[in-house]
Order: C-alpha cells, then structure tokens, then sequence
C-alpha cells in the first residue's frame, strides 16, 4: 500500500494523525500538490467515500461568542446522535506581516478526547479582515467526503458572506447583544445572506431582550415580504440555553449540495482560485480554455481541472 | 485644675525626627509582620516547618497550597497527581487542616492563604479547625488571597465564571464582617500583575479598579446595610509586589495610600480615617530574580525590601521574602531562613522603625508619585467607562494590556536596553560555591510523603459518615442555586469530611468552568533584528519547501497557571512565521496531544513551572505514540527545570529544553526552527 493509500484508509476510518495529515496535503498550495490531491479525491471515490456531508457556515463579528458556540454546538450534536460525526473548520482572521498567525479558536472549549466522531482544525485566513482563506474550499472537499458535517466559522465583516453563502448549505450569522441600536445590526449590510440568526450571550438579561426585538425589526427591514422570514435562536454558550434548538434547526433542514449545485459551487470556487492565484490575465486564459464548467466537466474532480488548467507562467522545465 | 491662662508645664519641645507616643513620650514603631511562604509534601511536613519557622523568629504564618487544593481538585484526580505536595501543601479534607496547624493555637496566630477560587472551601476549613478544638472563632487572625481577578489576568487558578466567583468573594466579606471581625476576607491583589509585566501605573490602576468592583458588587447585593458599610471598606486589603526600581516602587506604594484614602471618602463616603487605611503586605518581586549568577538575588530581595519598608507612610503590614535561589527551584528551609534573617536585620539592627516619614517635604518624591497618580486614574477612567473591571476581564482588555507590557519588557531585555546583572551584562561569572552543596541548592519534594497524603484522604473516606457528606454537599448546592449565603453550608461540609474535590465539584455543577481570554491575539513583539529576520526566512523557505507555514502547538499541561513564558513564546513564533495553536492553561497532556495530531503540528512546545515537567512530558510523548504519531511531532520543554533533569527530559524524548536563562527569544526562536526542520528533513541553512 502506498503512503497516501494508508492515509485515506486511515482518514476514511476517521484516525486523526493521517486525517490531520491529508488535510495538510489540501492546504498546499503549490501547483506541485495537486497532483496527489487530485489522487486523494480519486482513492476516495473508489473507497466510496463521496460528498456526503452538510456543510453548515458560522459567520459573525469577533466577540460574538461564536468560537464557544460551535464548538458547543459539535459536541452537542455527536453525543445527541451516536451516528453522527462533524469536523470543525475554524478560520481565524490574525495575520502578521511575518506570515505567521495565531490559531486561538481551540481556547474556547474542552473537547472530548479520543472521540473519533469529532475533529477540529483550525486554517489561518490569509485576509486581515476574516472570511475564508485559500485553503478553506479544497479543505472542505476532502472533509465533507469523510463527515456527516462541516461546521465552517469565520469571522464576517460583511465582505466574506457571499463565499460562505456559496460554499454552505446553511448558514448562520452569530450576534452579540448590542444594547438594542438597530442601526448596528444594519450596518455591515450583512443581513441578506444568512438562512438563520443566532443571538449569543442571551444569559445577559434585558440587553438580550431589546436586542432580539431589533434584530427582528432589522430583518423585516431588510428583507421585506420573505414569506417565512429567516428564523432567530437566542443562545448561552455558558449555559448552554438554546443549543438544542439550533440544533434542530440543523438537522432539520439537513441537505447536501446536488451534483448539479455541487458543480456550480466548483465553478465559483475554480474562478476564485484562478483570480487568486493569476488574477485577470489567468481568467482570460481559463476563458481561452472554455471556462471553468467545460474544464470540470472534462477533468472529472475539482482538483484534477486544477492539474489541467494552463496556468500564465510555464512551470519551470523539468 | 489648670486656667486657661496658666501654660502649665511646660510642653517636651517635638523634633520633627522622631516619633512620639500617644502621651508625648519618644517611641520607636513595632515591625511589620514578617512571614515566609511557605508550605510542601505534606500537611505533617509543612506543620514541621511552620514550627521550625516561627521558632526562628517568624511572627506570621503564610501558606502555600498546592495546585490541586487551588484549583478545587483532591490529590487523587488524575490532574492532580503530578502536582499533589509540588508548589505548596495538599489539604483534602479537615484532618489535613487539623495536621496542618497541629501545636499552632488558631487564635494566637496571623495566618495568611494564598488561596483564590476555593477560598470559602480553606476558610471553612480553617474554622472547621477551630469549631473543633474550642477555640474562640471570633478572634480568628489572617487573610484569604481570595481574588480571582488576577488569576484570570495572570495566575491561572481560576475555576468559576467572573459572576459567581465574585459571589463567592461577597459572602465571605459578609460572613466575616459578623463573624470573623479581624479576618481580611479577601487581598486584592496587584503583586501577580507586575509579575505578568504591568507597569506602575497599571499596577496601580487595576488593583484599584479590582477593589472598587468588589466592593461595588458587595454595596449592589445589598446584604450590608448602607450604616455598616464603611466597616466592610475597612476589611479591604491589598497584596502588593516590589521591583527593583525601588525609588520608585517606594513611590507607588505613597500613590496606593493616597489614592485609596480619596476613593474610600469620595466614592464610599467613608468618615473614619483608620477605615480608609491602604493595608497591605508584600511579597517582593520574584519575576527579577535570574538564574544566571542566583547569588545576586540575594542582593535583589534586599534593595525591593528596602522599597516598601523606608517610607513610613506607605510601609506594609506584612513582608515575605523570596528566596535567592527561586529562579532554580522551590527553595529548602535553609533558603528561607536566610531571606528571614534579612528582614530581622532590617528591623532590629538598623534605625529604620525611629523615624517618622522621612520623605515627607521632598520635591522630588511628591512629583514622583503626583504623575503616578495621575496615569493611574487616567487609567481607572479607562476601566470604568468600559463598564469596570469584570468587563474589562471578560473583554481581555486588562490581558492585552498585560502581554503587550510583558512583550515590551522582554524585548527591552532582548536590546539590552534594560541591563540585568549577569544576565545581559557582566555575564561571565565565578561558580557560585552556593551551588555545590550535596543537593545542588535545590530542594526536591519526597516522594513518600504524596504517598502519606493519598493514604490520609483514602481513611478519611473510609470511616466518614455518608449520610453527612451527602446531606452537607446537597445543602451546598441548595445554597448555591438559591443565592443563599454559601460559607455556612461550607463549614458543615468541612465537618463532615467532604474533600475538596467534592465541595469544588458541587459548585463546579452549579457555575460551570470559565475559560478567560488569552490575550495573545493582536499581540506583536518589539524585537526586530537580524536574527530574527533570518528565523523568519528559515520559516519562508520551510513554506516553500514544504508546502505549509510551521506550526507549533503551545500547551501548559497540568494545573500551573503561570501563563507569561507560554504567551511570550506564542507572540514570538508567529513574529518569527509561525501558525500558533495556543489553547490557553490547565489543559490535561491528552489535550495536548489531541490538538498536536488534530492540527498536524510540526512541534510541540510545553510550558511546566509545577516542578512536574518530567511526569507531564513523559505523558505528552507517550500520548503521541498511543496516536499513531510515533515521534513525528518533536517536543520541546521550557520552564523552572533544574540542571540535573535536562538529560531526563532529554531521555524522555525531548528534542530541547528551555530555562529562564534563555531569555534571548531570537535564539529560542532559531533552536525550535532547528527542530522543526530537523524533524521535516529540510534545513534553509
């Protein structure tokens, strides 16, 4: 058996040191690992082992309680149901200009040791203010082909809810209390995008109170005539109120991607790539190229259409 | 009977460089309390010591606790086995109080507790004691520490969220003001925060601001009435540390005095000057004291001694020396007695305690401590408007303010710009003969006596009544849950022989467990030079070579809360490059080893100053292979290591070992990105 042979055996059987590992391998952003990466997704496809999870997204401004929270939450969930199991993508926004950031998420809860059925890693957004980094959609392609959820947390200032929008099924918009000024929830125009509010930190009393009752004017605002209009969970993560509730919200509306929807999430997350990686110059190649569609649609998987795509600069002769 | 007129004798003429008694007589002042901290092994060991101490000549008594008894765990916890005796002295259940204080009449006694988050369960012990043996409870002397501000900012044996463990800190003062008139309920404490790097100002600013939440928090609960008030202001004191910069240390400690006596009659109305009293005592700074040349300490404790002692105005209640030896380990009985022998010269040989303020009049004191007065209340200020001090906690506004100090002090080390005498100066020295000695100038825990206390707290178990326990531990919760006063349902506990795990446990299910901030994020460090430029080039070509940035999983296993070395390290490597997973204190090496693997670290850096650095090693590195990592991910080891166990650890498996005298973060960076690129077999050298 090959290296990465043992790894996706492991992996698929939830061991943590290879999982860790293969995650790292889809961290990598040099064109050198994509190869392997691509490899990794075909040996899981012939292991069974497709997407399968729902990916659920927690978005919010810092000092909302929401590192405590999710992670409260996939604990709750795997000793709710014996059958489930979640991996946890944290994203923190800390970046220096040394490169190097401080991954501080884990602070926040004990998790259960040696539980297989939950895994938590955290990812360095490589953007100042929050959202997704690089690494964070070719991490979730492997995840979500190992559990029966994501959790997906970053920290949204309001630019970064449009790729969380895209690349989850469910996504949440965690708040503080805020004194009940209306205008504060307005102003990050950030009320749009979210299936479902949470307000955290709800054990404070009457500040909770008023602000529940201004989010929910927000919204109406917002967005006026929805016939159901999204729903708001107040939450403690102290305590542990209303947990369960968004819980069964979860569940409830358990659904994953379809091939169809899957292919569009890959289209965006392609595009972003190539812009990424060689801005426009690499955007009018992947047109000449005819696009990202046709390219995923011949390539197979996400990471192969990366192996295909004929980047700006030639790698360098062999 | 004399006329108005008649000038009758003639008055003694005053000079204004002596002190009168009450009568006009020529007095000298008595000595301030002197204490040692002290407290190990065990509770037969530690009342073996006190005896010996007070028949030195020691007049108070100060207790150690270990870390399980501080953080509400008893010894047979499997997190308090590594650390049962090591810092200070297990106490489970009232039979080791009893051991404890064996032959020590309670009410002849002054006894202070370093002990935070289970005050209420130690003091309940403590009266428990004294219910016992008849001894009249109301003349009870001493101080619970009892302030757990600072143990989220700087200590680390916190167990309870800010809310209840404030609760907790009221109802002692309210029990006490009835019960225990001479007893200091609590000791706010601003000693821990220079230790974690604050100046100053910021010492002053939020021992301040502490005091004044506590005691807002009491006057809000509304269970002393507004006429006994002042009296609960009274019981306010003050735990304070002394630097080397003694001038102005001196200063500070006139700043403390005159800033409290105007909060106490502006903010609290309190009329009685004796009850507007800054009292406090001191433990000088042992932050400074330097394992390189330790002999030099010697000199240390005695110039910070001289700070809180000269100014007659602002001298402390009670002084505690540290040992000379402190940087290297805990220190032997021997060590203690010579930093005694220090304060009783300082008393009784010299002309100290003749003389009436001797700074009083001086332009320059007085201008001094004017600007420190003036930060500091701009600073309170600060606090206040950001809602006080829990606030300012739970924000990690005060923590972010702590780490930032402690970066700017290590990094003004790392220039040279702060001069430390055989550490970054004049650093080739003789060998210290004081260090040769059979034992190496260290003192080791026996081994045994963990044993006897595990022994002790198993027949406690054995022959209690059930029924009891069980009934005392369910009036506590009742007590707890309803918002009754908890410190009677205490002291029933106590009597009925319920351990300190099981009293902590009950609260534990009824507050929950609170995790502070860590106060690392948004941190930067202030040391930019050629070598740490080349670390973080070493760290660009390691992302280049291996398609990922170096990661390091930075862990404090065990209970030691002392979190300053693991935060400076933290900064560091992400200043240097570094993805850094710090997760904060009192995690189990499980814990450790799970966010390792979970986070594919490519090292491990442990932080242990317990004394328990070879034990929780062992476990991390074995944990690791019951993985399936193998040895894949390196572990490095900092902390309060002595000499002789580098090899040990180095058996173990660790890959380097750090002391404080690395002190040098460029070249405690370049030795773990030696590791780390040994370990993935690239090297940018």
């Amino acid at each position: 058996m090959s290296e990465l042979d043992r790894l996706l055996e492991g992996a698929i059987a939830l061991d943590k040191w290879p999982l860790a590992r293969l995650v790292r391998l889809f961290e990598d952003p040099r064109p050198a690992a994509v190869p392997e990466k691509a490899a990794a997704i075909a040996g899981l496809e012939a292991r069974g082992a497709a997407p399968r999870a729902m990916v659920a997204g927690y978005t919010g401004t810092p000092g909302s309680g929401k590192s405590t929270l999710v992670g409260q939450l996939a604990a709750r969930l795997i000793s709710r149901d014996p059958a489930a199991t979640v991996a946890v993508l944290a994203i923190d926004p800390s970046s220096h200009r040394s490169g190097g950031s401080i991954l501080g998420d884990r602070t926040r809860v004990h998790f259960p040791i040696g539980e297989r059925r939950l895994y938590f890693r955290s990812q360095a957004s490589d953007r100042e203010l929050g959202g997704m980094g690089r690494a964070t959609y070719p991490v979730v392609r492997l995840l979500e082909r190992l559990f029966a959820y994501v959790f997906v947390e970053t920290v949204g200032i309001g630019q970064s809810e449009v790729e969380i929008e895209r690349l989850a099924d469910r996504v949440y918009l965690v708040l503080q209390p805020l004194g009940g000024d209306q205008v504060q929830f307005m102003k990050a125009g950030i009320m749009e995008v979210p299936h479902a509010f949470i307000l955290n930190k709800s054990d404070v009393g009457a500040a909770a109170r008023r602000s529940y009752h201004a989010l929910r004017a927000s919204i109406d605002f917002a967005r006026p005539g929805e016939a159901s209009p999204p729903p708001i969970f107040r939450t403690s993560a102290l305590s542990g109120d209303g947990l369960d509730d968004v819980l069964e919200d979860l569940i409830a509306h358990r659904s994953t991607h379809d091939a169809e929807a899957r292919r569009a999430r890959d289209c965006y997350f392609f595009e972003k790539w190539v812009r990424d990686e060689y801005g426009r110059f690499g955007l009018d190649l992947l047109e000449q190229q005819g696009g990202a569609d046709a390219l995923l649609a011949a390539s197979g998987s996400f990471e192969a259409a990366q192996a295909a795509y004929r980047a700006p600069v030639a790698p360098p002769a062999p | 009977m004399s006329s108005p007129n008649d000038p009758g004798p003639a008055a003694p003429e005053r000079l204004p460089h002596r002190l009168y008694d009450a009568d006009g007589n020529p007095t000298v002042d008595r000595p301030w309390i002197f204490r040692t901290y002290a407290g190990h092994s065990s509770a037969a060991a530690s009342n073996a010591l006190y005896r010996k101490n007070l028949a030195a000549g020691q007049t108070g008594l100060s207790v150690a606790f270990d870390l399980p008894t501080q953080t509400g765990y008893s010894s047979d916890h499997p997190l308090a086995l590594p650390e049962v005796g090591k810092v200070g002295v297990p106490i489970n259940t009232i039979e080791d109080m009893h051991q404890l204080f064996e032959g020590i009449p309670l009410a002849e006694m002054n006894t202070s507790m370093t002990i935070n988050a289970t005050a209420m369960w130690l003091l309940a012990l403590y009266i428990g004691v004294a219910r016992e043996r008849g001894e009249d409870v109301r003349r009870l002397q001493g101080t619970t520490q009892n302030d757990i501000i600072k143990e989220y900012l700087a200590r680390g044996t916190y167990i309870f969220p800010p809310e209840a463990s404030l609760r907790l800190i009221a109802e002692m003062y309210e029990y006490c003001l009835d019960n225990l008139p001479k007893w200091n309920a609590s000791n706010i404490c601003s000693y821990h925060l220079q230790e974690a790097g604050a100046t100053p100002a910021q010492e002053l600013a939020f021992a301040l601001a502490n005091a004044i939440g506590v005691l807002d928090t009491i006057r809000e609960r509304g269970a002393v009435s507004p006429e006994r008030f002042p009296e609960v202001v009274g019981r306010i004191s003050f735990f304070v540390n002394s630097g080397i910069r003694f001038i102005e240390e001196m200063c500070k400690m006139r700043a403390f005095v005159e800033l409290w006596d105007e909060i106490t009659r502006d903010r609290y109305g309190v009329q009685d000057p004796k009850q507007r009293l800054f009292r406090y005592g001191v433990q000088v700074n042992s932050l400074g004291l330097t394992e390189q040349q330790p002999e030099n300490n010697a000199w240390r404790i005695l110039i910070e001694a001289l700070g809180v002692t000269l100014s007659r105005k602002a001298r402390c209640r009670a002084l505690q020396l540290p040992a000379w030896n402190e940087a290297l380990s805990l220190p032997r009985p021997w060590d203690q007695q010579w930093s005694l022998r220090l304060q009783q010269i300082l008393a009784y040989e010299t002309d100290l305690l003749e003389y009436p303020d001797i700074f009083d009049g001086s332009v320059v004191i007085q201008s001094k401590v004017d600007e420190l007065k003036r930060q500091a209340r701009e600073e309170i200020a600060r606090i206040e408007a950001m809602g006080g001090i829990r606030a300012a906690v739970e924000s990690g506004y005060l923590k972010s303010q702590l780490v930032r100090s402690m970066s700017e002090r290590v990094s003004r080390i790392n220039s040279g710009e702060l001069v430390i005498v055989g550490v970054n100066r004049w650093t080739d020295g003789l060998p210290s003969p004081l260090l040769t000695g059979e034992d190496g100038g260290i003192f080791k825990v026996d081994e045994a006596e963990t044993r006897r206390t595990l022994e002790a707290l198993a027949a406690v178990r054995a022959k209690r009544d059930p029924a009891r326990v069980a009934a005392a531990l369910a009036a506590l919760e009742d007590a707890a849950r309803s918002g009754k006063n908890m410190m009677e349902p205490s002291i029933e506990c106590a009597l009925a022989r319920v351990t300190t795990g099981e009293w902590a446990d009950t609260l534990r299910r009824v507050f929950g467990e609170y995790r502070p901030p860590t106060g690392v994020e948004g941190q930067r460090l202030y040391v930019d030079n050629e070598r740490v430029a080349e670390v973080r080039r070493r760290a660009e070509e390691f992302v280049r070579r291996t398609g990922h940035r170096p990661r390091i999983v930075v862990g404090k296993p065990g209970l030691d809360g002392h979190s300053n070395g693991a935060e400076v390290v933290a900064v560091a490597a992400r200043h240097c490059g570094f993805d850094v997973v710090y997760s904060g204190i009192r995690l189990t090496p499980e814990e450790i080893v799970q966010s390792a693997i979970e986070e594919a670290a490519d090292v491990i850096g442990l932080s242990i100053l317990s004394g328990s650095h070879l034990e929780l090693t062992r476990q991390v590195i074995e944990g690791l292979r019951a993985a399936g990592a193998g040895d894949s991910i390196p572990v490095i080891v900092g902390g309060i290591i002595p000499k002789a166990d580098h090899e040990a650890l180095r058996a173990l498996g660790a890959r380097q070992v750090f002391t404080p005298a690395d002190f040098d973060l460029a070249d405690v960076m370049s030795r773990i990105m030696d590791v780390v690129e040994a370990q993935a077999g690239v090297s940018a050298r």
